[in-house]
């Protein structure tokens, strides 16, 4: 059975895509643009969703033998040379596409190809494949693509507010049987049905789940997503949406700062507790700036919350389990 | 802190997995960390058999919360208003009933034991006062957070305004004034979902609380087909000179457009935190719980439609439209 030799995205998997970058994205800027070189293995496999299902899955992952949705994120600086090397393992045809930046074309089955671009557009992008669209960048062929300013450590944009951390959050809707057809090389025909919800490739955990509190598949405890912070730990989250429906981003215990939609800098930064994430590869950059929770009596410097979404079918998995849906956990320390 | 919420992580309600009964819920009922005597009281408890009628006459059924004791159920649950800086309690009793849920005062920020989300504290069973201090003027919304996909699609809000010192008629401390004031509070209903158990889903079951396909289109929990047009609740009527504040708030789970039938509204704020610099619009576009404040000067007579166009997640086509109007004489 050809599903015994695919690949199954488990805790060595993404403690691997965790290595080096200490969970969250690590960051020094550099005065001189460099040349960044990576290699991405377009893969196949399943994933297991919080009731069980297995739904199948491609991705850009960092080893022939790893399923990696979304592919591991990417972090360079304003006038980089990015090299990617892009070995497709499978039998159907891709590509590496970064809006406005570099698009390789088709690259057939088996094939292998780099790709150089400059890193030009400073702020937060998704790199995805963009042949059988929206398919395959529904299916798990996508990843977070970040641009620092110059020389810049602590900004989203050149005299952008300042952060001290920094996270990507790639969120997405599963379809599976949409999956199911993309896997047979067939085109979805019914009416788009997401049953599952994710960032960064996971969904949530709850108290008395035996899932409940594992890095690998809780994205409450997740450390590329679970923002943890004492007082003053300002951190920027690029929220990336590789999805097809718009969404409700809510912020608990804080207003974040919201500076960019669509990469576009907003002309005044708003405090907001909700915010509309724009579908298809729309973005929204925000900094959640662990002030104390302004409204506690007595105050409080400590605690734990969610970041969830408010268009609360994403709460779910397979049409019921509320909690298991896309959401993290904001901790206080 | 850390102690207390590892009490509730060990004492989930996990049930069986299977397709009957409340799984992955929390229910306790503590005392109040650090207790004070407050400035302002409110009292709720639940109706959970509740009903609108809507305007082709039929009947969908609505939970909800109620004030003190009494029995009948409005739809939304009654107004919290207190002022900036005031210590409010929340005493929300929930006293052998057969369900849980919780109050969130969406927008308010305090501590863990305060901010009424099942999994990170507990789900109230018993009376429990949630305390918090008003710190930000501005609009909000208070819900449940158990089985929260179901419950506030089944109608568990309420709106909640903090006034700035000035009272009643200042939208923020040194903020703009208004005479007329709106609270809009958006919704769509999906009557599928209506007929649901409180605990519905919670331990696997497929009960297609992933996809919400909406027939009814309210404001402020009257129909928008034809009665918001006229209900007093939410049309408004106005003169002349006069400034309207028209509190919005996206209380659904759909985008939404609304559209101010050919007025400009001055945007001074949202989410309960004033604008660097107002902006003016003649329409938004929002998703579920955002809140947005609306300040109309009108300076012509006349009947102005407003429409909130009830937008698909994905496509962004118009699943609905609801209607109300702001009369100017
Ligand atoms: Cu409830
Ligand atoms: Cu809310």
């Amino acid at each position: 059975m050809k599903r015994r030799t695919f690949l199954r995205a488990g805790a060595a998997g993404v403690a691997g895509a965790m290595a080096g970058a200490g969970g969250l994205l690590a960051w020094s800027p550099r005065a001189h643009a460099a040349t960044v070189t990576r290699t991405l293995y377009i893969t196949e496999g399943f994933t297991t969703q919080p009731d069980g299902v297995d739904v199948y899955a491609r991705s850009f992952a960092d080893a022939d033998n790893r399923l990696q949705v979304p592919g591991a994120p990417f972090i360079v600086q304003e006038g980089d040379t990015v090299s990617v090397t892009i070995v497709n393992t499978l039998g159907t045809t891709h590509s590496f596409v970064i809006p406005g930046m570099v698009d390789s074309g088709p690259i057939a089955g088996g094939e292998t190809r780099t790709v150089s671009f400059t890193a030009d557009r400073v702020g937060s992008h998704l790199y995805h494949d963009g042949e059988n669209a929206p398919y395959n960048r529904l299916v798990g062929l996508h990843g977070g693509f970040a641009v620092m300013p110059s020389g810049s450590g602590d900004e989203l944009y050149a005299g952008s507010p300042t952060f001290r951390k920094q996270y990507t959050w790639v969120m997405t809707e599963i379809d599976p049987a949409w999956h199911e057809r993309v896997r047979n090389g067939r085109t979805p025909n019914t009416a788009y049905t997401p049953r599952y919800f994710t960032i960064n490739g996971r969904s949530m955990r709850v108290p008395g789940h035996p899932d409940y509190g594992n890095p690998d598949i809780d994205a409450g405890y997740a450390p590329d997503t679970r923002l943890s912070g004492a007082i003053g730990d300002r951190s920027l989250v690029r929220i990336l949406n590789a999805g097809m429906a718009m969404h409700s981003v809510h912020f608990h215990a804080n207003h974040v700062e919201w500076l960019a939609r669509n990469g576009q800098p907003r002309a005044d930064v708003w405090r907001k507790d909700t915010l509309m994430l724009p579908n298809d590869m729309g973005s929204l950059d925000v900094i959640y700036p662990f002030e104390p929770p302004p409204d506690a009596w007595p105050p409080v410097t400590t605690g734990y919350y969610p970041m969830h979404l408010h268009d609360e079918m994403t709460q779910t998995a397979g049409g019921g389990f509320y909690q298991f849906g896309l959401a993290t956990t904001i901790a206080f320390k | 802190m850390f102690q207390y919420l590892e009490k509730y992580r060990k004492e989930g309600r996990k049930g069986s997995g299977g397709s009957s009964g409340a799984c992955y819920v929390y229910p306790d009922a503590p005392a109040t960390p650090g207790i004070v005597t407050p400035d302002v009281t409110f009292e709720r408890s639940v109706y959970m058999n509740g009903s609108v009628t809507m305007d082709d006459g039929n009947s969908v059924r609505v939970w909800g919360f109620t004030e003190g004791g009494m029995m009948a159920g409005q739809f939304p649950s009654p107004a919290m208003r207190v002022t900036e800086g005031q210590i409010v309690h929340t005493v929300f009793s929930n006293n052998g009933m057969m369900w849980l849920h919780t109050i969130h005062h969406h927008g308010i920020e305090p501590s863990t034991e305060n901010d009424g989300v099942g999994h990170y504290s507990f789900d109230v069973d018993g009376t429990y006062t949630y305390q918090w201090k008003a710190a930000h003027a501005g609009t909000y919304f208070y819900h449940c957070h158990t089985n929260t996909v179901l419950h506030a699609e089944m109608g568990m809000y309420g709106a909640l305004i903090i006034d700035p010192p000035e009272g009643p008629g200042t939208l923020y401390a040194g903020g703009p004034s208004y005479d007329v004031e709106a609270v809009w509070a958006c919704d769509e209903f999906d009557s599928s979902w209506h007929s649901l158990d409180w605990d519905a889903g919670t331990c696997g079951a497929d009960v297609g609380l992933n996809d919400l396909n909406p027939d009814y289109f309210l404001i402020t929990g009257v129909d928008g087909a034809q009665s918001a047009l006229t209900d007093p609740r939410v049309a408004v009527s106005m003169n002349r000179g006069q400034r309207l504040l028209v509190r919005y708030i996206n209380a659904g789970y759909l985008p939404q457009r609304i559209t101010f039938g050919g007025l400009s509204a001055e945007v001074h704020g949202s989410d309960g935190r004033p604008f660097p610099r107002p902006v003016a619009v003649t329409s938004l576009t929002t998703h579920s719980a955002e809140r947005y404040d609306c300040i109309f000067a009108p300076s012509r007579a006349g009947t102005y439609e407003v429409t909130v166009e009830y937008l698909d997640w994905v496509d962004g086509s118009v699943l609905g439209v609801a209607r109300t109007r702001i009369e100017v004489a």
